[in-house]
């Protein structure tokens, strides 16, 4: 593993390429760019809490949606900075995050997993959508988010839609960062040790109160980060981007590009926005005479048999199975470090 | 009181059917290891396959009632050939993986399944129930109105949670499925065709959801997505027995399917009923002990 410095400047090089990358593109290839990095926060925080700590979620877009409504709620109805709408959705999140976390002290594996499918429809077909939470989620039409300044630059979706990109991009390379620290730190280690083994990490003195909680807290705040974005970038929050089967995909693509890995989550934001963008909008025309029209189904059905492939075929997920087909080729340089060093 | 007594009719009606589709989940579990998250999702093709052949075809000079059986022939029968190539073509192939990568494959065919449907029949789209019986034949006793329909499915519910019972306790072959419920080596080595019993499991727990979601048609918004998610009242009912009692599953199904119509008659709500799955959920999880239920120790 490559030490601090190291780290982070991959993600300072990582910032500045894929900055650019989006410049040159239309608007809504932009647009992608930007959900993909919310979506990405979405995996990311699935990494911590199932790839770190083993606890299993499939409320992921619940968190992300609590977090897009508490954003949109500030902004709109009481009309304050977007910084604050980003802080007040992270805190919803978090705190909705503990919430779950508590019931999982006891509870672990398939019973978890029930458990979270719950709650994501509840939210999903309650909370989101009854007259009794129009105050959180605005009613039938949404929060609308037209202007937005985020410590006096403007992010709006529709003239300044890179500049919030920009600030998505730098949030997610430093959450990156300090998930791949926090794997190497004595906290990683006690998360990884619930995965593992439950008993053995508390014989061993873990508290698993506290890490459990721990992990869903921040679990669920980062989840919550990147819906916070989504008012901004999309211009409005409605109950169906964070619906039930938001979450399942989310799931879905964790597990299929690795859930251990932290890149993994950026591939997982780009495969989750780029390609239903791209099948729906060139999806259809005609082949060999016969006319084809390609739209959102058939990327959810992809995602469902790619994932039963994935779990038969290659179970540490695509990013997973890379790293080990590279192995070899990571060796050859960390032999040659250990070279370099060895003279001094 | 009339009232209560005509919202007691449609809660046993809908408990009945989730009881029915926490059977096929309970069944499945106990024989195979695999908690099912697709069981909605295969219940719900099964029945737009007999949706299509009620609704998609005309049926010149045939009776209703052949019409009818014609369908849900058709919905059992697609219901049997899914539940076999789910087994032959999936799950086979991971029997001695963990049981939560089993059930994340699970969410795979779902996903799979709801949006394969949604492309054939259309997503978010209200489609005419399948009535078993005419919709308008009611009796009223003592001034409460019951349906036939009603009735059918209570009948059937019942009718089915007890032959399975019977069918595990007394035939050979449910001995068999038993066996391997307790313990797949030692069962392989008494000469259980392990194999065999799984494809069977399979099967019959598909045939069971295809039921379920034909008959659930008349008294929910029937699409795609709705009768996937009917997952969660059904894994409700199945925690409630424990996943493995099949009479404290079906009593399971019954309890939340009252609890699950009775808001109704105050709260206008689409949502609250899952509401109540999921305080059913955790409050049968957290008075369970941790450990409590079978394979999840594991």
């Amino acid at each position: 593993m490559p030490g601090h410095a190291f780290r982070f400047l991959i993600a300072i090089v990582a910032f500045a390429v894929l900055a650019r990358l989006p410049v040159g593109l239309d608007a809504a290839f932009q647009f992608d760019a930007a959900l993909a990095l919310i979506w990405g926060f979405g995996i990311l925080s699935l990494v911590l809490l199932t790839g770190y700590a083993g606890q299993v979620s499939l409320c992921q877009a619940t968190f992300a949606g609590v977090g897009a409504y508490g954003a949109g709620m500030v902004v709109a109805s009481l009309h304050g900075g977007y910084l604050l709408g980003i802080v007040v959705g992270v805190l919803f999140a978090t705190v909705l995050g503990v919430l779950v976390g508590l019931p999982a002290l006891r509870l672990h594996g398939i019973t978890l997993a029930i458990v979270t499918l719950g709650i994501a429809l509840v939210f999903d077909k309650y909370v989101f959508q009854d007259h009794l939470f129009d105050w959180f989620t605005g009613g039938t039409g949404g929060w609308q988010v037209t202007t937005a300044s985020i410590l006096g630059i403007p992010v709006d979706s529709s003239k300044h839609l890179l500049a919030a990109y920009d600030v998505l991009l730098a949030l997610f390379c430093a959450c990156a960062v300090l998930m791949v620290n926090l794997h190497q730190s004595g906290a990683g280690r006690r998360l990884r040790a619930i995965r593992d083994s439950e008993v053995a990490a508390s014989t061993m003195g873990v508290n698993l109160t506290r890490y459990k909680l721990l992990a869903f807290a921040l679990s669920a705040g980062m989840a919550g980060l990147g819906g916070s974005f989504y008012p901004l970038v999309t211009g409005s929050v409605s109950p169906q981007p964070f619906w039930v089967f938001t979450s399942l995909q989310l799931a879905a693509i964790g597990v299929l590009m690795g859930i251990r890995y932290v890149p993994a989550a950026a591939l997982g934001g780009l495969f989750m926005a780029v390609v239903p963008d791209v099948l729906t909008r060139y999806g259809h025309g005609t082949f060999m005479g016969r006319a084809y029209d390609i739209s959102y189904d058939w990327f959810q059905l992809g995602v469902g048999v790619l994932l039963v492939l994935q779990l038969i075929l290659l179970p540490d997920g695509v990013w997973g199975d890379l790293r080990a087909r590279t192995a070899p080729l990571s060796a050859l340089f960390r032999a040659r470090r250990l070279k370099e060093v060895k003279p001094a | 009181m009339t009232e209560f007594a005509a919202y007691t009719i449609i809660g046993l009606s809908v408990g009945a059917v989730f009881a029915l589709a926490a059977l096929g989940i309970v069944l499945i579990y106990r024989v195979t290891g695999v908690l099912n998250f697709a069981h909605g999702a295969m219940g719900m093709f099964s029945t737009f396959v007999a949706w299509q052949v009620f609704y998609g075809y005309p049926h010149p000079g045939m009776p209703s009632w052949a019409v009818t059986a014609e369908a849900i022939l058709a919905g059992l029968g697609f219901a049997l050939v899914l539940g076999l190539v789910l087994e032959l073509l999936v799950f086979r192939w991971v029997r001695s993986r963990p049981q939560i990568v089993k059930a994340v494959i699970t969410i795979g065919v779902l996903l799979a399944l709801q949006s394969a449907a949604s492309l054939i029949w259309k997503n978010n789209q209200y489609h005419l129930p399948i009535y078993l019986a005419p919709q308008d034949l009611t009796r009223t006793i003592a001034g409460v109105p019951i349906g036939a329909n009603s009735v059918i499915i209570f009948v059937i519910a019942l009718g089915l949670a007890f032959g399975l019972a019977a069918f595990l306790r007394w035939t050979a072959f449910g001995r068999s499925m038993r066996a391997v419920s307790d313990n797949p080596t030692t069962a392989q080595l008494w000469g259980v065709r392990v194999d065999m019993v799984g494809a069977v499991s399979w099967m019959l727990g598909s045939l069971i959801a295809a039921v379920a979601g034909i008959l659930i048609t008349p008294f929910i918004n029937f699409d795609t997505t709705s009768l996937t998610l009917l997952i969660v009242d059904s894994l409700a009912a199945a925690l409630i027995g424990g996943l493995v009692s099949l009479p404290l599953t079906v009593l399971g199904g019954f309890i939340l399917g009252l609890l699950e119509t009775y808001p109704t008659i105050w709260i206008q709500s689409l949502g609250f009923p899952r509401l109540i799955a999921l305080v059913v959920i955790l409050a049968v999880l957290i008075v369970r002990s941790p450990r409590g239920l079978p394979g999840t120790a594991k």
